[in-house]
């Protein structure tokens, strides 16, 4: 096992595998079942299929498909996506189904996420805090359900979180999303100096020099999606993922 | 099958059981003598190296200008992968075009990485939508004919000339080759790859469906490409020798390529298709077809053919179960429904609509008009470019 985990981020637009921009512009890059099979035999040791409509559009989990995907994945599967409630929670788990991951639910109401890690515990809770930077590049808390930014303070809702049992943090940085252009390694030196669960960052990775950087700016775990499925100048849909060795060597 | 009363070919493996076959007073059928009337032309060693000198000179002129050259499809499997690596070594610029219908391999995807990043080619793929592809493979199914690969075939060719199209290039570089694809397939085996009329058909007729994004080609499509655009596939590997086991080692040794165990089988559809549905559903068994091709060109002992063809077409059953399972789930299907349509007689694709006789037209105007008149016109077209 890696000391940093290295987690591929699908995202699910109805039944089919996109790749955003900036949260925007969703490219069809195909098939999950696929793509999980793909994953398997590269031996990931993780992953994160986050579902970017549902929230958006009021629905809950599509529970058949992500059936199909848990039973499909060999490595530990981790679910966002409209999940509202307790229920939901509980049927995610069941199907198989090892770490969720709330944001719409927790920006709404924090008492839950302290319901779920009361009954499933915190290492099963992961909440993610979506930031943005304007064109003055000020960050600021992002709501991915309605693409708007919040006045509350990031970094207060991300200690809040923490404290109501969040087991680890996804900091995901929406102006960084899909760009393969480098993480933002200062907004994530913020937020491990300011908590102590595990930080996941996403946002920017283009190659395994960006992943060391938010690793070195205090990371525990880096997740990425175009880093995973694009390649070369055409972002030609190309499922890679780097050698074992590789990490090992990087993160040494 | 009763083997006992089955007769080989003396030569390859082909055998009585096999549609059309006729053997002569020596014992050798008409699919291997086939290969050697076709290959003689082609394999005549200087020949092949002036052809090769044009061709690559047609190329590099076309592509001046030009962020690529040509376009090479790429696939993951050994052919289009040496023929990429001889594409870069002729002094080439291709774009390497790949199309994902949902059924990759981590082999293949592994291998495309490999090569492309090695090589320095840029890569573009076409993701076809799984839930429109799905349903066009339902509609095959409930159809009952034999080439469910014509959807993917034909899907590949238009988005090879699209891309050809959309940088003016005229050249679509393929890995398909005499070498190692020489003898042809029996026509029943297979359907024409440009019927664009027959998966419309019967998309309509068992799904219900009208293709949205899935890019099909059919006969005028392809005038269109041909005679207007004069974009045409090569099969570049034809242009000098090509040794399979040679270039599997290079490719292996150079290039960190992962090989597979028979030909196709870079896709599961296709190694299920091939390896299952084809021999379980309508007894046609590829296999057959090519080792014979390398027996007949030299790149594999009859004995050694004869011996493989012994084992089952998967490298082991449990191979196989896992294919089937992962099938099923692709196709949301249940182990009842296979059986079921594995037990249903085959539908001819020309029960239902179709437009090969167009297709056949077209393909045979090319050699109806005279060469002065074509190159008359394509020197015309050059100059207004």
């Amino acid at each position: 096992m890696l000391k940093n985990r290295i987690i591929p981020c699908l995202l699910l637009k109805n039944e089919g595998l996109v790749k955003t921009l900036q949260f925007k512009n969703p490219k069809y890059v195909g098939d999950p079942i696929n793509a999980i099979r793909i994953f398997n035999d590269k031996e990931v040791d993780e992953l994160m299929v986050l579902d970017i409509t549902a929230s958006k559009e009021g629905k809950s989990p599509n529970f058949s498909l992500i059936e199909q995907f848990a039973s499909e994945c060999f490595m530990p599967l981790g679910y966002g996506g409209g999940i509202r409630n307790m229920a939901d929670a509980q049927t995610l788990f069941t199907l198989g189904v090892e770490k969720i991951c709330l944001q719409t639910a927790a920006l709404n109401d924090l008492n839950l996420i302290r319901k779920m890690a009361d009954k499933w515990g915190s290492q099963s809770i992961l909440v993610s805090v979506d930031v943005n930077r304007n064109w003055l590049g000020k960050p600021a808390l992002y709501s991915s359900s309605n693409g708007k930014s919040l006045s509350m303070p990031w970094l207060q809702f991300m200690k809040n979180a923490v404290e109501a049992g969040a087991g680890e943090i996804i900091l995901n940085a929406v102006h960084r999303d899909g760009t393969m252009k480098g993480m933002d390694t200062e907004l994530i030196k913020l937020a491990a100096d300011s908590m102590d669960v595990p930080l996941v960052a996403v946002g920017g990775a283009g190659s395994l020099a960006d992943m060391k950087a938010a690793v070195a700016a205090g990371a525990s775990a880096v997740s990425a999606g175009a880093f995973f499925v694009f390649h070369g100048p055409h972002r030609a849909v190309l499922i890679t993922y780097p050698k074992y060795q590789q990490l090992e060597a990087l993160f040494s | 099958m009763n083997i006992s009363k089955t007769v080989f070919c003396k030569r390859c493996v082909c055998d009585s059981t096999m549609p059309e076959i006729r053997f002569d007073e020596r014992g050798i059928c008409n699919y291997c003598e086939q290969y050697f009337t076709r290959s003689g032309k082609i394999f005549n060693i200087a020949h092949q190296e002036k052809s090769y000198k044009e061709l690559v000179a047609k190329i590099k002129r076309n592509g001046k200008g030009r962020p690529y050259d040509c376009i090479f499809g790429v696939s993951g499997g050994v052919d289009s992968s040496w023929g990429l690596v001889k594409a870069v070594e002729a002094g080439l610029r291709p774009l390497a075009v790949h199309m994902d219908n949902g059924w990759n391999s981590e082999l293949a995807q592994n291998n495309i990485a490999n090569l492309v990043r090695s090589l320095g080619v840029d890569l573009y793929t076409h993701v076809i939508d799984w839930e429109e592809y799905r349903g066009l493979m339902q509609a095959f199914f409930d159809a009952h004919v034999i080439d469910i690969e014509l959807l993917y075939d034909n899907a590949m060719l238009a988005v090879n000339f699209k891309q050809a199209n959309k940088y003016g290039l005229r050249y679509i570089l393929a890995g398909y080759n005499q070498a190692t694809e020489g003898i042809p397939l029996p026509n029943s085996w297979t359907w024409n790859k440009l019927d664009r009329k027959n998966i419309e058909a019967i998309a309509k007729q068992f799904g219900n469906m009208k293709i949205k994004t899935f890019p099909a080609v059919g006969a005028w499509d392809w005038a269109y490409y041909n005679y207007i655009e004069f974009i045409a596939f090569i099969p570049f590997l034809d242009y000098f020798q090509f040794n399979k086991s040679e270039a599997l080692q290079l490719l292996q040794k150079e290039y960190n390529y992962k090989p597979y165990p028979y030909k196709h089988y870079e896709s599961i559809f296709t190694r299920f298709y091939q390896g299952y549905i084809l021999p379980e559903k309508f007894g046609v068994d590829k296999r057959k077809i090519h080792l014979s091709t390398l027996v007949a060109s030299g790149q594999m002992s009859r004995e050694q053919a004869l011996e493989d063809l012994q084992k089952i077409p998967y490298p082991s059953m449990q191979d196989l179960e896992e294919d089937k399972r992962y099938f099923l789930k692709k196709m949301n299907w249940t182990e009842v429904q296979l059986k079921e349509y594995l037990s249903k007689p085959e539908i001819p694709h020309d029960h239902y609509p179709s437009e090969i006789k167009r297709v056949n037209k077209i393909l045979n105007l090319r050699e109806n008009i005279p060469p002065v008149i074509s190159q008359t016109i394509v020197k015309l077209v050059n100059k207004f470019r």
